[in-house]
């Protein structure tokens, strides 16, 4: 390995680093705010060592990992989930919390370093140990209170499941490589696909879309949604699935041409089923983790259009509509879920979490009624939002294939789904019964929430900033 | 011309001193919304006079999106009535709003920009997206100060235009698209896409995509049934909005979008259209007659009236185009001081019931005047603004759809029917209850859409000289496709 691949690892790098300093840190003297603090640090310098070196083309760093500018783009979504979710523990937590404060940084550095590990995968190897590292930290932060009897039963299905899942990929690799003899994520697709090749590429994709919750693979979601704490569920429903994604259209577009047609059929019933179903289900949902847990599943079902429809042409158009998405559903959830976590308390038995308890916020705490709202019709695709831009993305590259299915599915889809966040959001507006707690103080992360609201709306407003960028970000067509 | 984009933004800045400034002094919202409307009413009066003037701006270059407007005299013409209607508008709810009144104005005057943004929109992304901007403060207004059954009608609302227009949406894009197609570059711009040839076979679906949403928002029978929910659920206010300008954005599309983009799918789909538009003529009318609520049947009624205009522009001759417009601006004059009626009614009694009112004239004599001669507009009596539209309506389609024109104009007797069975059963029969009459604020704001029924009656020919250029523009099309 020579310098310049350890220079282009640096990101990577800080963020090992910082995991070590945590510990350390810990066993030295055990104080939240330095845990804090060197973990948001730690978060920032590796935001500022991946805009510094930000790719411009495909670079290969030893035989495990590549770093290249779709994959840096994903990485910078990562290092803004991160480091949300870093700012909110804190107010989240209190200051006299029963639950020990420092591990939960270390397990959040781990599960950001499994997940840019598996955003910049290009082997088997590294792909199954980036995916458990993000897996097994994400495991231990989903059950970080331990008096939750909901979150202890969500964490041991999601470890049961993930497992399965995680044995089905492996399983798939297996087949994959007994047909192909190569452990190289490009080769092992780029030999010729028998039927067992088939079948273990497969498994290959089912066990993404266990991690992704798509239907028929969504049973586990929203028990753990609502479950877990309030943070630990944002980290699950964006990192998570941002990192796993990246991987998913990776392997998608290395689909080779006579498997395409198979492919597509499985992923567009896929992509119908979870769109429709999804929201379906979320339409009587009264707690609104639930509901988060079927409208992810949903607009998962939303991008995976993309993901079918890169398999036919225009590939440049199909990477800009999946990252605009993508970056629209992480911004609306990490401010959905920001505002409940500002609403709860980790020591008490449950969150706030029940529609009825926020009865009437906009009249007492109105900025943070303001900023769900916006994020619940960015998530519903109403103009102005980003969520609207990247919906017209996904509109429009699944209109240029005359892929009319998919366009009803999502029409149908979105009709119903606007019925359930309106609910929520006339909840919000409806006289209030009682008074809400809210958290006091707070202010960086209240600033910084306030900045991704901003951004959320500039991005909606103003969709050309980033939209006319992203061809050269991505470093494509 | 940037100072267009000014008619865009001032109301919104204005909406947001409102808000601020209620909260510090109570009852300064109501006169910074009344001056504001009145400081916009003067500006775009003065951009109207400097004739047709636009804009464009880069705006999202990766799909060749622009933020373009264009005022021309149509747009003018219903951006200053929709100023009016909004000045209309604070007026009635003067001391009616109770609560969180800044928010209010706020609210009023976002929608207010919305539906500028609407009749200015050049650019079909634009136009879009104002078209579902309008939406959002519209349902506040309904969820927040409506009445009892607010939140069934609010959702009702939000939800009918947002799906309908979500089919829209898949036509603008299927439209850019074809463009790329054809010229080898994404447009949303209007004037480009009138020059392109779409095959009959597309023309008419995406035809489809947009009459739907223009249809739910006209409304036009069977996509009707949000409309009497949202207007009878509304505060005053919401309703003068609704009916006065909301409406109209449906008619404005048809006008703007449908007829001059798809000519030929348009006067294939001719016959559908128009007898769907009677159907809601008739439909509007009967139901209107037998409702005991008085918005709900000012509701059906603007159902009734609307379907007046749906007929018009797809009979498509100048006679009926110019019918067309001039119903619209009449309607959005007759059905407001219909709404604000029955909400200074509410006011006073606290209910909207027929059977709870009758007899009021003996206690409210300026009252009942002042609504027997807007229920007299509403009926189409000659010297009043709706005759001339409906005369025109009915001279302009029988030329091409006589049968359909004939029990149209059925309408119009029926229209008499229930707009004297309204008028009968509130403000004649044994006195029941004392009502105050009319205040001075009240009379003012009356005087003045009474004065407004009767010079747009006598004087029609102020709104057709304005659309001139766009009816004589959209007969040019007709003659090109017209066999």
């Amino acid at each position: 390995m020579s310098m310049q691949e350890l220079w282009l690892l640096l990101p990577v790098l800080i963020i090992s680093a910082g995991i070590l300093a945590v510990m350390i840190q810990a066993s030295y003297k055990r104080s939240h705010f330095m845990a804090q603090g060197i973990c948001l640090i730690t978060l920032l310098l590796a935001l500022a060592a991946l805009i510094n070196q930000y790719p411009t083309d495909v670079k290969t760093i030893t035989i495990l990992f590549e770093y290249e500018p779709i994959g840096g783009f994903f990485s910078l979504l990562l290092l803004m989930v991160g480091i949300s979710v870093a700012l909110l523990q804190g107010p989240y937590m209190g200051a006299n919390s029963k639950e020990v404060t420092e591990e939960f940084y270390l397990l959040l550095l781990l599960s950001c370093l499994g997940a840019m590990l598996l955003v910049m995968s290009r082997h088997v190897g590294s792909v199954i140990l980036s995916i458990e590292l993000m897996s097994l930290s994400m495991l231990a932060i989903l059950a970080y209170n331990r008096e939750r009897k909901l979150a202890l039963e969500g964490a041991m299905k999601y470890l049961l499941l993930s497992g399965a899942a995680t044995s089905v990929l492996l399983m798939g690799f297996a087949l994959l490589y007994a047909s192909s003899g190569q452990m190289m994520l490009v080769d092992m697709l780029h030999s010729p696909m028998g039927l067992m090749a088939k079948s273990g590429f497969v498994l290959v994709l089912a066990g993404l879309a266990f991690k992704l919750s798509f239907v028929p693979l969504h049973f586990w979601t929203p028990d753990v949604y609502q479950g877990a704490p309030v943070n630990s569920t944002l980290l699950l429903t964006s990192l998570s699935k941002a990192a796993v994604f990246a991987l998913f259209i990776k392997l998608i577009l290395l689909v080779p041409a006579d498997f395409e047609a198979d492919m597509v059929r499985m992923l567009s019933w896929m992509a119908i089923a979870s769109m429709l179903l999804g929201n379906w289900l979320a339409l009587q949902q009264n707690s609104l983790k639930r509901l988060m847990a079927y409208s992810a599943i949903a607009h998962m079902g939303y991008i995976l259009v993309a993901g079918v429809i890169a398999m036919g042409i225009d590939h440049s158009l199909v990477l800009e509509g999946v990252s605009y998405y993508l970056l629209a559903y992480l911004v609306a959830s990490i401010l959905i879920f920001a505002v409940l976590t500002l609403l709860s308390r980790l020591d008490d038995q449950q969150d706030v979490d029940d529609l009825p308890q926020l009865q009437g916020l906009f009249w007492q705490h109105p900025w943070l009624a303001s900023i769900m709202t916006i994020a619940f019709l960015s998530l519903a695709g109403m103009p102005i939002t980003i969520g609207f831009i990247g919906k017209f993305y996904l509109l429009t590259l699944a209109i240029k294939l005359s892929a009319w299915w998919l366009v009803t599915a999502m029409l149908v889809g979105s009709a119903v789904g606007l019925y359930y966040y309106l609910r929520v959001i006339f909840t919000l507006f409806a006289p209030a019964k009682n008074d809400i707690y809210q958290t006091s103080g707070a202010y960086v992360t209240k600033i910084w929430i306030g900045l991704i609201t901003a951004s959320l709306l500039i991005l909606g407003i103003l969709p050309g900033l980033l939209g006319d960028q992203l061809r050269n970000i991505l470093a494509i067509g | 011309m940037v100072a267009l984009s000014f008619l865009i933004w001032l109301p919104l800045l204005f909406g947001v001193c409102a808000w601020y400034s209620e909260k510090k002094f109570s009852g300064s919202g109501n006169w910074i919304a009344l001056i504001s409307l009145f400081v916009l009413l003067i500006f775009s009066i003065y951009l109207g006079n400097s004739g047709t003037s636009s804009l464009s701006w880069e705006w999202f270059a990766r799909f060749n999106i622009h933020f373009a407007l264009l005022l021309d005299g149509l747009a003018l013409l219903l951006v200053t009535l929709t100023i009016v209607l909004a000045m209309l508008a604070v007026m009635v709810s003067w001391n009616d709003i109770e609560k969180h009144r800044g928010f209010f104005h706020f609210n009023l005057m976002f929608s207010v920009a919305g539906i500028i943004g609407v009749f200015l929109a050049a650019d079909l992304f634009l136009f879009f997206l104002f078209w579902e901007v309008m939406l959002l403060p519209m349902t506040a207004l309904i969820l927040i100060w409506g009445h009892e059954g607010r939140r069934y009608a609010a959702l009702k609302f939000f939800i009918f235009t947002q799906v309908s227009s979500l089919l829209m949406l898949v036509a603008i894009i299927a439209l850019a698209l074809h463009h790329q197609s054809q010229t080898g570059e994404l447009s949303f711009n209007l004037g480009q896409l009138q020059q392109l040839v779409i095959p009959d076979a597309m023309q008419f679906w995406l035809m489809l995509g947009f009459f739907i949403a223009f249809a739910v928002k006209l409304p036009m029978v069977p996509f009707h049934s949000w409309l009497p929910d949202a207007h009878t659920q509304a505060p005053t206010a919401g309703s003068v909005l609704l009916a006065g300008i909301l409406l109209k954005t449906g008619a404005y599309g048809l006008i703007r979008i449908v007829l001059p983009l798809f000519p030929s799918a348009t006067m294939e789909f001719a016959p559908i259209a128009v007898t769907l538009g009677v159907i809601s003529i008739i439909y509007g009318a009967l139901m209107a007659y037998s409702q005991t609520d008085f918005k709900r049947l000012v509701a059906y009624s603007s159902i009734s009236h609307m379907g007046f205009v749906l007929l018009a522009l797809f009979s498509w001759n100048e006679v009926a185009l110019q019918g067309a417009i001039l119903t619209i601006v009449a309607h959005g004059i007759s059905s407001a001081a219909l709404f604000s009626m029955a909400g200074l009614i509410q006011h006073r009694i606290h209910s909207r019931e027929l059977g709870n009112m009758g007899g009021m004239w003996a206690s409210a004599p300026k009252m009942a005047t002042v609504t027997l001669i807007f229920v007299m507009a509403g009926i189409g009596m000659p010297g009043m603004a709706n005759f001339n539209g409906e005369l025109f309506t009915l001279l302009g389609s029988y030329q091409q759809f006589p049968v359909q024109t004939i029990v149209a104009s059925l309408g119009i007797i029926l229209s008499a029917v229930y707009g004297l069975h309204l008028f009968q059963r509130a403000f004649q029969g044994p006195p029941n209850l004392q009502v105050t009459d009319l205040h001075f604020r009240e009379l003012v704001f009356t005087s003045l859409l009474v004065i407004a029924l009767i010079y747009f009656g006598l004087q029609p020919h102020i709104v057709l000289e304005l659309s001139s250029e766009t009816i004589s523009s959209l007969m040019q099309t007709a003659t090109e496709v017209r066999p």
